[in-house]
């Protein structure tokens, strides 16, 4: 009996016909493997501007202070008073390292992240990464106060700041929400975008009366949400300051 | 057939098999990585890591669909026979492909934080009521439960000791595996990548998944052959049956019988390989034994009993030709139980 159009695994004679098939299916497969790998990652979404040089490690120096969350204001970015927001190099917020030293001028050592103009800084690990400043700038550092804008009912998606400043790329959606939501419980401040997430210029950095906002927030997270809220001015940045019970899931 | 349980029982083909298949994956990842990386207007990149994601997860659903897609496939012609033989190596890369986007998932979201990453995947979406907004990434880690089960048990080592049902049933849990994986992508990826490439390529993945295996689902239903004669079954008339070959015949109760010709005899045995519950029926007979079409098991046609050194037992029942029909009793006999072949002469032919 003839076994050569019958395909056994374990021979070592595989039929001709098996192997000419195996051979053309095997030919088209990869032919379409790299067609759809090609076609499936050109059509994915930009992920967004945003850059971490992790390597690039520098000292800033500035007016630090821990609430609403930690953040310099520093003239080191760009020679004009700014301000950014500090961040372990985890997810994390470094408030509560920063002590009795909030208010006054500090140097710190960390790498900037920045996505257009806003900037933060990814403080190194140990407990070098802030010491006061000796000698403090003549540029005057001290945050200015609170200007209010006016109640405002926005729809938008609440995000993580790092990841959204550079630290992740994409770094919005349903996709990033648990890491979104680690982010904001672990310090991080949220921020506030509206719907169109491409033409989006300026983020808004959410408070609650003035302080971080709690866990409370965390359900909503990357979610979309419609809040009213009090837009404000501090300096450089935009605050959205409200309760979590000014949210409203879409 | 394995004895011994040597790790990988390595064939030319089966080399030829493995070659194609890291190819293939190899080529995917490339064309992926590249594409990703040079598509993007400048400032705009993915970060490698969320690229490997991407790349790994998409991979391992086409890989997954593909392996799903070739029993059925195997079902209609026997060119896909080959890929059924060694799709066993195609589970292992997938799971090990699924286990790497898997791992950077849980290192890039959920790690670097105040919560342990593990935890984090069950508790930091804690939308468990809602449709769009349940936590997906706790499906995908049900799906890799799954498949690593299925990939630590693969070897026949644990199907001889699990015993064939168990194993079976063990790896029935791929289409469990399978939806849980639709539903990650859907209520994960989908709900972010809008672009309707996405949708139709889970919405043709899982589809022709679905319809392989109803068309072969409904091919595969027999009538149950009515008792014919005495209570023997009417298997075929002697001139349709193939030499080599066999007639698969449903009784009312029990297991298919496979009813084999070889030259001038004629014998019946059960139509399920003790291997993996391949249908020994639709096998062929090598060196004067049955041959299992998934695995190459083989059986003595008259009592059932692999050849030494080998153990398995399959049931015989008893057959006879009356003016040329072949018939067969459905009473099985105890497995590896000799029976005397029919033989065909000029008296019953």
């Amino acid at each position: 009996m003839s076994k050569n159009d019958f395909f056994i695994g374990w021979s070592d004679d595989t039929p001709k016909a098996d192997r000419r098939f195996f051979i053309g299916a095997g030919l088209g497969l990869l032919t379409a493997t790299a067609a759809l790998a090609g076609g499936v990652a050109f059509r994915q979404n930009r992920p967004g501007k945003g850059t971490w040089n992790q390597g690039d490690v520098r000292e800033w120096r500035g007016t630090v202070t821990a609430e609403p969350y930690s953040m310099i204001r520093t003239a080191d970015l760009d020679g004009r008073p700014r301000t950014a927001l500090l961040s372990c190099l985890g997810k994390c917020g470094v408030s509560a390292r920063i002590g009795a030293l909030s208010g006054k001028s500090v140097i710190i050592k960390g790498s900037l992240i920045q996505r257009g103009t806003h900037a933060m800084i990814a403080v190194v690990d140990g407990m070098d990464w802030i010491r006061e400043d000796p000698e403090p700038t003549s540029t005057n550092l001290t945050f200015p106060e609170i200007e209010p804008l006016g109640q405002v009912t926005l729809r938008g998606e609440i995000l993580d700041t790092k990841c959204w400043f550079g630290a992740m790329r994409p770094s919005e959606g349903k996709v990033h929400k648990e890491c979104a939501s680690l982010c904001i419980r672990s310090g991080l401040p949220p921020a506030f975008y509206v719907t169109d997430r491409q033409s989006q210029k300026r983020l808004m950095i959410m408070t609650d009366h003035g302080l971080g906002h709690s866990k409370a927030l965390l359900p909503f997270v990357a979610d979309p949400v419609e809040i009213t809220a009090t837009a404000q001015k501090w300096g450089d940045l935009l605050l959205l300051d409200g309760p979590v019970s000014g949210i409203r899931r879409l | 057939m394995s004895h011994d349980y040597k790790a990988v029982q390595w064939t030319p083909f089966k080399k030829q098999f493995d070659r194609w298949m890291l190819a293939g994956i190899a080529l995917y990842l490339i064309s992926f990585v590249g594409v990703s990386a040079v598509m993007q207007p400048a400032g705009e990149s993915f970060t490698p890591i969320q690229i490997l994601i991407r790349a790994m997860g998409t991979l391992a659903f086409l890989l997954l669909t593909f392996i799903l897609c070739i029993g059925p496939l195997a079902r209609l012609t026997d060119r896909f026979k080959p890929f059924l033989y060694n799709r066993r190596h195609l589970g292992v890369a997938t799971f090990l492909v699924a286990l790497i986007h898997a791992g950077l998932v849980i290192l890039w979201y959920h790690g670097f934080g105040d919560l342990n990453p593990l935890v984090s995947i069950f508790v930091s979406n804690p939308e468990y009521t809602s449709l769009n907004g349940f936590p997906f990434e706790v499906l995908g880690f049900v799906a890799l439960i799954i498949l690593f089960l299925m990939a630590a048990t693969s070897h026949d080592f644990w199907n001889a000791n699990l015993g064939p049902g168990l194993w079976k049933a063990l790896h029935m849990g791929v289409y469990l595996a399978y939806g849980l994986l639709v539903a990650h992508v859907a209520l994960g990826a989908l709900q972010f990548e809008k672009d309707p490439l996405y949708v139709i390529l889970l919405g043709t993945g899982a589809g022709t998944v679905c319809l392989l295996h109803i068309t072969t689902a409904i091919g595969g239903v027999h009538k149950v052959n009515p008792a014919s004669l005495n209570g023997w079954l009417k298997v075929a008339d002697l001139s349709d049956m193939q030499d080599g070959r066999a007639k698969i015949i449903r009784p009312k109760q029990g297991e298919a019988i496979a009813v084999f010709r070889d030259g001038d005899k004629i014998s019946a045995v059960s139509n399920v390989c003790r291997h993996q519950g391949g249908p020994l029926g639709e096998g062929k007979i090598v060196d004067g034994c049955i041959t299992c079409p998934w695995h190459g098991f083989q059986y003595r046609m008259e009592d059932g009993c692999s050849p030494d050194p080998f153990t398995e037992k399959i049931a015989t029942y008893a057959t006879h030709i009356v003016h040329g029909i072949v018939y067969v009793d459905p009473a099985p006999n105890t497995p590896g139980t000799y029976q005397d072949p029919t033989v065909i002469t000029h008296n019953n032919a």
